[in-house]
């Protein structure tokens, strides 16, 4: 998960600790808060931010399950990405 | 009745050559229907005139809503007609036309050049037999095939059902409540299982409101409007500017109410005067003045956000104050009027059907819930830079 991905996705989720929180790939998007509203912002914001369109088979709950099946959704959609 | 719209000061432009026709004049062609006109007859009109694309940037439903245009059309319409004649409008221009807008198909083409003429009307089937407040349950389905589709379904309570040329509605195309699976359809009203009902609603018939069912209906892969899964993204983007469009509106009817209440209590004897030299009606009066000054300026605020950047945030807290404060407004009017409100078209009936405001596109609850959930950037956002400790 590259950088520019885990800073987009910090302000949706809802972490209660003072220190940043640690992303990992199976960061539990919906436990932080990801709700449908929050989601479909984001799905807005993963769009305009790396200029791509997620293709219609990566639109399900599998894909915004957690942070790394994100990722690798939006990954696969970069030119030169490796997503292993 | 309505009183007569506002007419704002246009300056001339002697160094641009001709002068722009007065505003009023725009909306001549509106001046031409009875105050009793339907809400289908009121956008032929509208669409004849041309004066549809005024709601969207440079005229263009896919460049996005003009907040100033949209809120002169909805002025403009709410001076002249009922409450269900400008609801009829207004969900179209806010929110039907943007998703419409968001089809590629020659299909969806044809449909969007229809309505902006006037020459169709739209619906916008979201809601089913299922609450409207939790569409992720609805029920509504697309079967999405090589060779087509298939749809199943009702959905209930759709302003322009009874008159409208095509529907838009939402299905799902996947089970579950994820929010990537609804999807689109653009449904010929004329298509084989698509049957019509007009709801039973003295109060909003000029709306065409209805609800209508679809019965195992076969249509080709054209008739998909977006991409599929994307139902519910679109959805959200464009109720924003419903929101929007709700609070302009409001603005517009707890105007011309207060204006309607005005000339009532100034011209109402009582004792020596009239009602107006009362101070508890007076304060009672500028209290309701405060509460429109409060949701045209929230309005003006978070013009921008909503159609420019689809804030939902900023959409909900409208919705929210558009309700709240129509509420207050037509109950405190009411009470001014006496007996005399409950005249056929007075403005009890006109309350009646305000209180759309607080229950459609989002009931109060459900904004006010979504207002809560960004209480913590909504503070922030309040904060004067560099003045905390």
């Amino acid at each position: 998960m590259d950088a520019r991905f885990t800073d987009m996705l910090r302000p949706f989720l809802k972490h209660p600790g003072a220190e940043p929180l640690d992303l990992a790939p199976d960061t539990d998007l919906r436990r932080l808060g990801v709700d449908s509203m929050q989601a479909i912002e984001l799905l807005f914001t993963i769009e305009d931010t790396f200029g791509i369109s997620l293709p219609d088979e990566d639109l399900n709950d599998t894909t915004f399950a957690t942070a790394g099946s994100l990722w690798q959704a939006i990954a696969a959609q970069l030119p030169g990405e490796v997503t292993a | 009745m309505p009183d007569s719209p506002p007419v704002p000061a246009s300056p001339p432009t002697p160094d641009q050559g001709t002068p722009p026709a007065p505003p009023a004049a725009r909306y001549a062609a509106l001046d031409a229907l009875p105050a009793t006109a339907t809400g289908a007859e009121v956008w032929a009109a509208l669409g004849r005139a041309g004066l549809l694309t005024r709601a969207y940037r440079d005229g263009a439903v896919t460049a996005g809503t003009d907040p100033d245009g949209l809120a002169d059309l909805l002025t403009a319409v709410d001076a002249r007609f009922s409450i269900p004649a400008t609801l009829s409008a207004s969900v179209q221009l806010a929110t039907a036309l943007p998703v419409l807008a968001a089809g590629r198909t020659p299909l969806a083409r044809q449909a969007l050049d229809e309505v902006l003429s006037g020459r169709a009307t739209v619906t916008l089937a979201a809601t089913d037999a299922t609450t409207g407040t939790d569409l992720a349950a609805l029920r509504t389905e697309v079967r999405i095939a090589d060779d087509g589709l298939t749809l199943t379904g009702t959905k209930r309570w759709i302003a322009n059902t009874t008159t409208a040329a095509w529907h838009l509605v939402l299905a799902r195309h996947r089970p579950g409540r994820h929010f990537t699976h609804f999807t689109w359809v653009l449904v010929p009203a004329d298509a084989p299982g698509v049957t019509v009902r007009a709801a039973d609603s003295a109060l909003f018939a000029p709306s065409g409101t209805g609800h209508l069912t679809l019965d195992d209906v076969r249509l080709d892969r054209d008739h998909l409007v977006g991409r599929t899964g994307f139902g519910l993204p679109l959805f959200a983007r464009h109720i924003a500017t419903e929101r929007l469009a709700g609070a302009q509106w409001g603005v517009a009817l707890c105007r011309r109410v207060l204006a309607d209440t005005h000339r009532h209590l100034t011209r109402r004897p009582h004792g020596d005067g009239t009602l107006w030299d009362l101070d508890p009606v007076r304060q009672r009066f500028a209290a309701c003045l405060v509460r429109v000054r409060e949701l045209h300026a929230l309005a003006a605020d978070c013009a921008d956000a909503v159609a420019l950047r689809h804030d939902a945030t900023a959409a909900a807290a409208l919705k929210a104050a558009a309700g709240s404060t129509v509420n207050h407004v037509l109950a405190a009017c009411g009470q001014l009027w006496g007996a005399e409100g409950f005249t056929t078209g007075g403005i009890q009936e006109i309350r009646a059907q305000a209180a759309l405001f607080d229950i459609g596109g989002g009931a109060g609850e459900v904004v006010l819930g979504a207002v809560a959930d960004t209480a913590e950037a909504a503070l922030d956002g309040l904060v004067r830079p560099g003045t905390l400790p």
